[in-house]
């Protein structure tokens, strides 16, 4: 029983705060490089989406496993993936989480819990049925989530994923980030019922919808669905309704979105901005301190960027390294 | 030219935390359809020839649409014509704002029906003026809406709508309680008021029992789930009586009387009660709470800092209902939906 008028302390706030505004000025500052020309590879843009990661993260600790997407850099940060490797693997340099090898889309960090973004659309579902098994099997109360789009939710993977879970009664949450788009086909168009809580209905999962750009909703709500996969109560389903600031991938032009849908997103409805007015007029955290975080970030992403343009290639004689696993 | 009825079919209500905090059920779009397709069957066999409806992309359009088309193929005349709102669809409550305001200024709209749970309802009074409501249940917490099957409140929509009742029957006032801060335009409740020490919105929904502060009811019927409930079971208020009811709340640890009620599906939770009094109509009420979370009709939607004024006052007489109770006892009484053979004398 607590009385705290937020869920968190004021280091947990200030936490969740840096966490989001290092997602952000990742992905700001890729879409920058990215333009260049210097990184390989396609990079999918996870900005606008932070209080998802951040919200969901907080509750997990490195024997929580997640299975990410094509759009998995945030999800790499909120788990805890060192910034500097990601960024390091982004350019495809040897000191970067997977030695180069990965790039954007295959960043992973066991260590963290953190099984891997996927190229392939709604590959994680199945994978974290299979983390959420083996937690179930070693009894030690750690759960897996599984971030999926709108556009992946149709994935015969994913359903399948929500049947095993279900039958198996599984520590998963299925997390469907819905930014409204699959690329560049609008959810009404591609989804005959739009309600993902209805889907996870159909297999016996309850299934809460929460407003993604709202940290503190999408908190409470992940709080209380993962808690009851912890205590055995089995899988549900997480939709959190959000928003992407960039396109599907970067050089996307967009046409599919409404003429100044970004610009008004950027104004109304980013979840950093958002959580930060809510925290400094309630008085529990001084604009000073988001100041300090944000220097101390952009900081970070600088050196991590000049630290990864630095770092040397795989060399040849590592093309086979880390690629086959012996039984 | 018969009246128009309007209808609001929410695809989004029934989806927050509560399916898991409690147990809460989950209306799914097939079932939503459904029901509408109820209550358009009813409004036709009252004579109701044309219906407004709120559009939507989540599916139930496009199920109910299915429906009607399948009747027509089999050349029955089961339901009205059915038109959409041109209006573009946003996904949010706005939707639901917008619907009601175009069909109060249409001119031509006698009654909307509403699908959804206490925020949808508490949406579409917010700007459907004086045209009567009437609620179907398809949220969570239903205080508001009565529970009934949507067919009969279909009949009894279209019975008021067509003028077959007399106003004074057809209809019911009722109560909303105007929540403003800093002198803002106010937001509505029409059930409940709550005072919570949370400083955010969050999920929305109600279930932390220690952090409940105040309450403030239009009614208070021990019948009810949600907020009102914890009203409800200590002093009773009926939805027909001027005036409601404040109540000072507290851990069910530091108070002397607690009461053990359900504020949610399945969840009947103890809450300490310090005291209560009569809230009359009109009356300015400022919560004792310095900063807090305000939630009407059990979400949380808005926040007060300690420099901030909350005032809180209840207003009688705000908005229409169809009181189907009435409406059904008068049709049977008067025949309105039977057909006699006539009367033959035998000699």
């Amino acid at each position: 029983m607590t009385n705290n008028p937020f869920p968190l302390s004021k280091d947990e706030l200030l936490a969740a705060y840096r966490t989001m505004r290092t997602i952000r000025d990742f992905e700001e500052r890729l879409h920058v490089e990215f333009a260049k020309g210097d990184i390989p590879g396609f990079v999918h843009l996870y900005a606008g989406e932070e209080a998802c990661a951040t919200g969901i993260m907080m509750h997990l600790t490195d024997i929580d496993r997640i299975a990410s997407t094509h759009r998995g850099h945030g999800h790499c940060i909120a788990k805890g993936v060192d910034v500097h490797e990601m960024m390091a693997e982004i350019y495809g340099k040897a000191t970067g989480a997977c030695r180069g090898k990965g790039g954007s889309m295959h960043i992973a960090d066991l260590s963290k819990g953190m099984m891997g973004a996927n190229g392939i659309l709604g590959a994680g579902a199945p994978l974290i049925c299979g983390a959420g098994l083996a937690a179930k099997f070693r009894g030690d109360g750690g759960v897996g989530i599984t971030f999926f789009g709108d556009g992946a939710s149709n994935q015969g993977t994913v359903l399948e994923s929500m049947n095993l879970a279900a039958i198996w009664n599984l520590p998963v949450i299925f997390v469907v980030e819905n930014n409204g788009y699959a690329e560049s086909t609008s959810v009404e168009y591609a989804t005959a019922v739009d309600s993902y809580v209805d889907r996870a209905a159909g297999f016996g999962l309850p299934g809460v919808t929460v407003d993604g750009t709202d940290f503190f909703a999408v908190h409470e709500a992940a709080g209380e669905v993962i808690r009851r996969a912890r205590e055995g109560g089995g899988p549900a389903l997480l939709e959190c309704k959000t928003i992407r600031f960039f396109g599907h991938f970067e050089g996307d032009a967009q046409t599919y979105k409404a003429k100044g849908e970004n610009d008004w997103n950027r104004e109304n409805r980013d979840c950093l901005r958002i959580f930060a007015n809510r925290v400094t007029s309630a008085g529990a955290v001084s604009e000073a301190e988001i100041a300090l975080v944000d220097r101390e970030v952009a900081s970070l992403i600088d050196a991590a960027v000049e630290s990864a343009k630095g770092a040397p290639l795989p060399s040849p004689r590592d093309l086979l390294t880390d690629v086959y696993v012996a039984y | 030219m018969t009246p128009k009825v309007g209808l609001i079919a929410n695809p989004i209500s029934a989806r927050d935390i509560r399916r898991v905090v409690a147990s809460a059920n989950s209306v799914q779009i097939a079932d939503r359809a459904n029901i509408v397709l109820r209550a358009l069957a009813a409004l036709k066999a009252c004579g109701i020839a044309e219906v407004v409806m709120m559009p939507e992309r989540a599916g139930i359009a496009g199920h109910v649409l299915r429906g009607i088309e399948r009747a027509r193929a089999h050349g029955e005349e089961r339901f009205p014509n059915l038109a959409f709102l041109p209006m573009p669809v946003t996904g949010t409550v706005e939707d639901t704002r917008r619907a009601a305001r175009l069909m109060a200024s249409a001119g031509d709209v006698a009654a909307i029906i509403v699908l959804g749970g206490d925020g949808t309802h508490r949406a579409v009074v917010g700007e459907c003026g004086s045209v009567p409501v009437a609620g179907i249940s398809t949220g969570t917490n239903n205080a508001f809406p009565e529970h009934r099957e949507p067919t009969i409140t279909g009949l009894a929509t279209g019975l008021a709508a067509m003028g077959l009742v007399p106003a004074r029957t057809a209809f019911a006032d009722n109560k909303k309680i105007e929540v403003s801060v800093d002198g803002g335009t106010p937001e509505i409740a029409l059930v409940d008021v709550a005072i919570v020490t949370d400083r955010f919105v969050g999920a929305r929904a109600l279930w932390r029992t220690e952090t409940f502060r105040e309450l403030y009811v239009t009614f208070a019927d021990p019948e009810v789930i949600g907020m009102a409930a914890i009203a409800g079971l200590i002093e009773p208020v009926s939805r027909a009586e001027a005036g409601g009811l404040a109540v000072t709340l507290a851990s069910a640890g530091a108070a002397a009387t607690r009461v053990r009620a359900p504020i949610a599906p399945g969840l009947v939770e103890e809450i300490g009660v310090e005291g209560w009094r009569r809230m009359p109509a009109g009356t300015v009420f400022t919560p004792a709470l310095a900063a807090g979370a305000i939630a009407l009709d059990g979400e949380r939607e808005l926040f007060f800092d300690p420099h901030q004024r909350v005032e809180i006052r209840l207003v009688d007489r705000a908005f229409r209902t169809v009181d189907v109770a009435q409406v059904m006892r008068f049709a049977a009484r008067n025949g309105l939906l039977v057909d006699r053979p006539p009367v033959r004398i035998h000699a």
